[in-house]
């Protein structure tokens, strides 16, 4: 699972890109490196899934270039299946945000 | 009477191991013996609904793939054999789960032309082996084996008892104390580790997930009433998700999951007049199934 947050100038350029991933992560507990594959894992060394009846509450803070007031923001979040290629857009919310009134 | 009396605990011992005769020795052989592509006559719906599962090709992971070669492959995994030849029930933990009935009917044999056939990718044979209706409703349907006997090789288990039963083989359906619970689906949905191997295997985890982190917060519902929701009064065994269906899955997805987005922007004064241009955007993700996503 990806969330991703993504500003943009009115332009079209990408002035902030960020990804928070939220899974399980295993070792085979004979290194500390991560490993795929149910044959190799032994146990959980971290877990960032989406816990049942919770909120993950995240806060992302973007410092615009010099000149730049105004941005679209992209906040997107995805379900990567089995490789980044093969995933689901669960939903996606775009804003335009200016500093000015 | 001695005799009669040892006669019968052999009987009893032996009974479940010979419930459905033999050890399959190839791959034909054993889907031979869960062959429940009879249970079509009648459930016509719900073996639509199957076929569509994962279930349907438990050993094919998403889009096809043959996730059990590296197996079957000298020096892939702690369980690979030097040649296919000299594969066993025990090269492959995940027959565990993903194909039960090799570990209660099938010997080495199988394991050995498994094997071959995964090297070869040969999928027309290997799709000839699932989870099939036998599986869940005979040969996983009782947990409690010393108080209610080991599964009865002509009787299939529902959520009721129905006498007669129009089958050639199956002629009785018996009520099982566990196939509207969770736990029916735990058994192969995962606590954590599986420990009784040579050496750890870990696959799915969600039933830990739904015991430790679902029920502990009020959670109540079982996997049933989300996965096998009754579609006209008889439940639906797609077992969503079909990963393999993208436009179901977001729809699923879209269920347990919310994402409540609040952005600001505005001036920051980080230090005296030294104001810094920023937008601040909080995300909230909501998570409303009963276990972890993603999970594995």
């Amino acid at each position: 699972m990806v969330l991703e947050v993504t500003a943009k100038t009115a332009d079209g350029k990408e002035v902030y890109n960020k990804e928070r991933h939220y899974h399980p992560q295993a070792t085979d507990c004979r290194s500390n490196k991560m490993l795929y594959g149910a044959q190799f894992k032994t146990q959980y060394i971290r877990d960032t899934s989406l816990q049942p009846l919770e909120t993950k509450a995240e806060s992302f803070e973007i410092m615009l270039p010099d000149g730049v007031r105004t941005v679209d923001v992209t906040v997107s979040l995805r379900y990567e299946i089995w490789k980044p290629d093969h995933k689901i857009e669960i939903t996606s919310i775009s804003k335009m945000v200016s500093l000015d009134r | 009477m001695k005799f009669l009396k040892l006669f019968l605990v052999v009987f009893l011992v032996m009974l479940p191991i010979s419930a459905f005769g033999k050890k399959a020795k190839t791959i034909e052989e054993l889907a031979a013996m869960y062959d429940s592509s009879s249970c079509k006559e009648c459930h016509a719906e719900i073996y639509g609904q199957w076929e569509k599962s994962h279930h349907a090709r438990s050993l094919m992971g998403v889009l096809g793939g043959l996730f059990m070669t590296p197996l079957a492959m000298k020096g892939k995994t702690p369980f690979s054999p030097d040649s296919p030849d000299k594969a066993t029930l025990d090269t492959f933990p995940c027959f565990k789960c993903h194909l039960p009935q090799a570990v209660t009917s099938a010997d080495d044999a199988f394991a050995v032309d498994y094997a071959k056939a995964l090297l070869k990718q040969d999928k027309a044979r290997l799709g000839k082996l699932s989870i099939t209706c036998i599986v869940c409703h005979n040969t996983k349907a009782i947990i409690h084996k010393k108080s209610e006997g080991h599964p009865e090789a002509n009787v299939l288990y529902g959520s009721k008892d129905v006498a007669k039963h129009e089958d050639a083989k199956f002629k009785t359906v018996k009520k099982s104390s566990i196939m509207d619970h969770a736990i029916m689906c735990g058994q192969c949905h995962g606590m954590g580790p599986n420990l009784e191997f040579e050496n750890p295997v870990q696959c799915a985890t969600l039933y830990g997930s739904y015991q430790h982190n679902y029920l502990s917060k009020g959670g109540q519902k079982s996997c049933q009433e989300c996965h096998m929701k009754k579609v006209d009064g008889v439940a639906d065994h797609l077992l969503a998700p079909n990963w393999n269906d993208l436009e179901a899955t977001k729809k699923i997805l879209q269920e347990a999951i919310s994402l409540d987005v609040d952005m600001v922007g505005y001036d920051w004064l980080l230090k005296s007049k030294d104001h810094k241009p920023m937008v601040v955007v909080n995300t909230r993700i909501n998570q409303n199934a009963g276990h972890r996503i993603p999970d594995g």
